[in-house]
C-alpha cells in the first residue's frame, strides 16, 4: 500500500467506511510510515475540530411552526389526486417540466395549475383513474433555449444503448398582477429586495414595501421589517436608504431593534440627508440612555452643522422634560 | 481499485457528532417498510392523510439537516417546505426504484445545493462588512438576532473556532460541502450519499477526500 492510498484509507477509516482487508493493509503501512501516522492524527484532529459545530435538533416550536406552514401550503394546493392526473396529462402532451427554483415561483406555478383545474373541471369528474402506464414522458420539448435551463438535475444512461434521460429544470418566466397588499405580491417584492444583479428591481422593491409600511397598511413585522433594515444598513444608494427609513418609521417606537438600526444610521451613514432623516424620526421616541448617548456623540461630531444643531436641540428638550 | 472491494462495509463506525441508530432503511421486507409502501401507494392515489403521515416520518430529520447546513432557521424552513411540496407534486413519479427515504433526501439535497450555490454567487459581489462590535458580519444571516447580545468571555474561544470552521466550510464547493455535511454531520454511508446526489459511491468518496483536504489546509492557515 502506497502513501496516497494510505491517506485515502485513513479518511475512510475515520468515517467507518474502510473495508476490513484494507484496514489490515493500512495497519501494516502505518507501522512503517511516520508521515502517514502523523496524517492519521491530523485527520482525527480535524474530526474533533469539526464537531465544535454539533447538529442541533430543531426546537419543538420551530418544528410545530414548520409543520403548520406546510399544512397550510398543502391545503392551498388543489386536490391531490386530481392535481396529479392533470399534471400527468400536461406532462404527456407538452413534455414541459416546471422548475420551481424559488418559493415565490412555486406559488405562481400552483396558481397556474389552479387555472388548469378550472379548464379541466368537467373532464376530470368523469375521468377514470388512469393507471400510471406511461413510464417515460414523450420526448417532446418545446423550444429549447439554453438560457432558460436553470440546471440539469440528473442524467441516466440506458445501459447498453445510447439512450439518455436528462432531467432538467427550466426557468419559467411568469407574471403576477395584484395590489400591494396582496400577500403573493408582497412575497415577490421581498424576493426582489434580495435581487443583486438588477438594481432597478431591487430599488423598486424596497421603495414599494417602504411605501406600504408608511401608508399604514398592515405590514406584519418580520420579513418586511428585516428587509427594510437590511436596505437601510447596506444599500449603496442613499435614496433607497432614505426610503427604507421612511418605511421603518412606524416601527421605531415599537421595536428596539428598529430603533437601534436608526441610531446606527444616524451615527454611521455617509449621507447627510439620511442622517437628517434619522434624527428627525427619533423625536417621538422615548429618549433612554442609548438614544441620549448617540445624540451627544452626533451633537459634537457630525460633519453636518444642521444635524449637530438638531441633535443639540433635541437633547435640551429631553433634559428639560427630565 | 475494484469497486466490489468497497462493498464489504466495515461494521465498526466511529460515531459522528450525534449517535445514530443502525437501521436498514433501504429495501428488505421489514414490517416498517411494508407499512411505508402502503402509505406511499395511498398517498399516490390521492390520500392527504397518508401523505401527512409520510411527512411526519421525515420532516424533523430534514429540518435538522437543513438547519445545520444553512445555519438559518428561516432558510431551513423554506427548504423543508419546498422539499415536501415538491414531493407532493411529484409523488406520482416515485416508482419504488429506490427507498422513499433516498427519494426525499434527493429532493432535499438538491434544494440545499441550490441554496449553497446562490449563497456563493451572492458572496462574490459583496464586500465583507464589519459591524460596530468589530466582528465580521455575514450579510445573509438574520441581522435581528445576534447584534444586541454580549459575549461571555469563555464562549469567545469556542466561538472563534466555530467561526473558523464556518469560514473553512465556506471555501468548499457546494457539492463538497454537501457530501461533507451528509457524511460527517449526518453520518450517512457513502453509498447512500452517492444515491442521493445521483452519482456513484466512488465519486462521493473522492469528493469527501477533496473536502477533508481543503478543510485541513484552511484550518491550518487560519490558526
Amino acid at each position: 500500500m502506497n502513501c496516497e492510498l494510505a491517506q485515502e484509507s485513513i479518511v475512510l477509516s475515520v468515517y467507518g467506511e474502510l473495508p476490513d482487508e484494507r484496514a489490515h493493509q493500512l495497519e501494516q503501512h502505518l507501522a512503517q510510515c511516520e508521515r502517514c501516522r502523523q496524517e492519521m492524527e491530523a485527520v482525527a484532529a480535524l474530526q474533533k475540530a469539526m464537531s465544535v459545530m454539533p447538529v442541533a435538533d430543531p426546537s419543538p416550536s420551530l418544528l410545530a411552526r414548520t409543520r403548520l406552514r406546510l399544512d397550510e401550503a398543502l391545503d392551498a394546493m388543489p386536490q391531490g389526486g386530481f392535481f396529479r392526473r392533470v399534471s400527468q396529462r400536461l406532462r404527456r402532451s407538452l413534455g414541459i417540466l416546471q422548475g420551481a427554483p424559488v418559493m415565490a415561483m412555486f406559488l405562481l406555478s400552483a396558481g397556474v395549475a389552479a387555472g388548469a383545474y378550472g379548464g379541466y373541471r368537467t373532464g376530470a369528474r368523469s375521468a377514470q383513474a388512469t393507471p400510471a402506464t406511461a413510464t417515460r414522458p414523450i420526448p417532446v420539448v418545446a423550444d429549447m433555449d439554453a438560457a432558460q435551463v436553470a440546471g440539469v438535475t440528473s442524467i441516466t444512461l440506458d445501459p447498453g444503448s445510447e439512450n439518455v434521460e436528462v432531467r432538467f429544470e427550466r426557468m419559467v418566466p411568469e407574471t403576477a398582477f395584484g395590489t400591494l397588499d396582496d400577500p403573493q405580491i408582497r412575497q415577490l417584492l421581498l424576493v426582489g429586495t434580495r435581487e443583486r444583479a438588477n438594481a432597478v428591481v431591487h430599488d423598486d422593491s424596497v421603495n414599494l414595501l417602504a411605501r406600504e409600511c408608511q401608508a399604514g397598511h398592515e405590514c406584519n413585522g418580520g420579513p418586511i421589517r428585516n428587509a427594510l433594515m437590511v436596505a437601510l444598513r447596506y444599500d449603496r444608494d442613499a435614496r433607497v436608504r432614505r426610503k427604507a427609513l421612511e418605511g421603518l418609521q412606524s416601527y421605531i417606537s415599537l421595536d428596539t431593534r428598529v430603533r437601534d438600526a436608526v441610531l446606527e444610521a444616524l451615527l454611521h451613514d455617509p449621507d447627510a440627508d439620511v442622517r437628517t432623516e434619522a434624527v428627525g424620526l427619533l423625536e417621538p421616541v422615548e429618549a433612554d440612555s442609548a438614544v441620549r448617548d448617540v445624540l451627544q456623540t452626533v451633537a459634537s461630531r457630525d460633519d453636518n452643522p444642521h444635524i449637530r444643531t438638531v441633535s443639540r436641540q433635541y437633547l435640551e428638550q429631553v433634559s428639560q422634560i427630565q | 481499485m475494484p469497486v466490489d472491494a468497497l462493498r464489504f462495509l466495515s461494521p465498526s463506525r466511529t460515531s459522528p457528532a450525534r449517535p445514530r441508530i443502525q437501521s436498514t432503511r433501504m429495501g428488505g421486507p421489514a414490517r416498517e417498510n411494508l407499512h411505508e409502501t402502503d402509505l406511499i401507494r395511498e398517498a399516490q392515489a390521492g390520500s392527504r392523510t397518508a401523505f401527512d403521515a409520510l411527512v411526519r416520518q421525515y420532516d424533523q430529520a430534514v429540518l435538522r439537516l437543513a438547519m445545520h447546513l444553512t445555519g438559518s432557521e428561516q432558510d431551513a424552513q423554506d427548504i423543508q417546505q419546498e422539499a415536501f411540496l415538491k414531493a407532493y407534486r411529484y409523488l406520482g413519479n416515485f416508482r419504488f426504484e429506490c427507498s422513499f427515504y433516498t427519494w426525499i433526501y434527493r429532493i432535499v439535497t438538491n434544494l440545499c445545493l441550490d441554496h449553497l450555490r446562490r449563497r456563493k454567487a451572492r458572496r462574490e459581489d459583496q464586500a465583507v462588512v464589519i459591524d460596530s462590535s468589530g466582528e465580521e458580519m455575514d450579510l445573509l444571516t438574520n441581522i435581528s438576532d445576534e447584534r444586541a447580545g454580549a459575549n461571555p468571555g469563555r464562549e469567545l474561544d469556542r466561538k472563534y473556532l466555530g467561526q473558523r470552521i464556518l469560514m473553512a466550510l465556506d471555501e468548499l464547493t457546494p457539492r463538497e460541502r454537501m457530501v461533507f455535511e451528509l457524511k460527517h454531520y449526518q453520518g450517512l454511508r457513502l453509498r447512500t450519499i452517492g444515491e442521493m446526489l445521483n452519482t456513484t459511491e466512488e465519486t462521493a468518496k473522492n469528493t469527501l477526500f477533496r473536502a477533508t483536504k481543503k478543510l485541513r489546509a484552511k484550518l491550518a492557515e487560519l490558526r
